[in-house]
């Protein structure tokens, strides 16, 4: 269903990412325009307040942040794939 | 671009859903494009892609930082239906499992990156196709234009959405030209990839953009 070529290529970026998403986003921190924007109307992020699942940004309970990014990386990309595995045999069963 | 919990004002919150849900059921029950099993390879592959590219974050001088997004490239590449579905996918597993994004925005994120995105990034494609002609360096500057100016109008609805609330009767003098100035910016970028990887896929693979996803 999915080439081999395109599934390596995702496995590089999930095993890089956390360099950009951890590392460097530590390092320099992280500031999106949304951020700018917030704080310039004194927005306040109630996330972690109504927070409700054990992967909160990309984080897995007992994991290193660096480890636990590819681990929640991976199973992101795996219920993707689960859901599109599904909807390609609905869709197969379908044309049948 | 991912609004969190606590910046959308209930009204906001409310008709960003209730926009993005008509747009999929009018998308569903009006599109000509057939979901062939090719097509959810296609889906599947770009989705778990964008997911994690969108886990790529680039702190830039200047005190912001970015993260590649991927509407337009959906957009171009599956069509302005299909391209929704595939960010779609991305952004409510974002939100669900990472609670990267709010639950009560998750209607104005869908809008900002899964649809208006998608439709721009869609529609300057096809325009400077249909100008330039079906060749690889047309294909990149449709794609960078596409990427470019997407994400910079997803960025001014983002900043309307939290802007436009009757507790900040102002809001919106601020918050659009944040948004609007710096996706103008760092826009650049997410449109360099998305029509190099378009121009690539036009170069490499010509059926996957001529007759595939967006010509349906």
């Amino acid at each position: 269903m999915i080439s081999k070529k395109a599934l390596i290529i995702i496995i590089i970026l999930l095993l890089i990412s956390p360099v950009f998403g951890v590392v460097l986003a530590d390092m320099v921190g992280y500031h999106e325009p949304l951020d700018l924007a917030a704080e310039a109307l004194g927005l306040e992020d109630i996330s972690e307040d109504v927070n409700w699942t054990p992967f909160f940004d990309y984080t897995f309970p007992g994991l290193d942040p660096i480890t636990g990014y590819i681990v929640s990386g991976l199973i992101g990309i795996l219920i993707i794939m689960a859901i599109g595995w599904l909807m390609y045999k609905l869709v197969s069963g379908r044309r049948e | 671009m991912h609004i969190p919990d606590g910046f959308l004002d209930p009204i906001w919150s409310i008709s960003t859903y209730v926009i993005t849900i008509i747009y999929y059921i009018v998308g569903i029950k009006f599109t000509k494009a057939k979901l062939t099993p090719n097509k959810v390879s296609l889906i599947t592959v770009l989705a778990a892609g964008i997911f994690v590219a969108q886990m790529l974050n680039w702190p830039l001088p200047g005190g912001t930082s970015l993260h590649f997004v991927g509407g337009a490239l959906a957009g171009i590449l599956l069509g302005p239906l299909y391209g929704a579905v595939t960010m779609g996918l991305v952004v409510t597993i974002q939100c669900l499992v990472f609670h990267d994004g709010g639950i009560t925005a998750l209607g104005a994120n869908l809008l900002n990156m899964a649809i208006i995105d998608v439709l721009i990034g869609y529609l300057l494609y096809k325009l400077t196709i249909n100008a330039l002609g079906k060749k690889p360096s047309s294909a990149f500057i449709g794609g960078f234009l596409g990427g470019w100016l997407g994400i910079v109008l997803a960025g001014i609805a983002c900043g309307f959405e939290i802007g436009l609330s009757p507790l900040f009767p102002y809001g919106i003098a601020i918050t659009v030209p944040v948004m609007g100035f710096w996706h103008f910016v760092i826009g650049v970028i997410e449109g360099i990839i998305t029509g190099s990887v378009i121009a690539y896929i036009a170069s490499k693979c010509p059926s996957l953009l001529w007759k595939g996803g967006s010509e349906k």
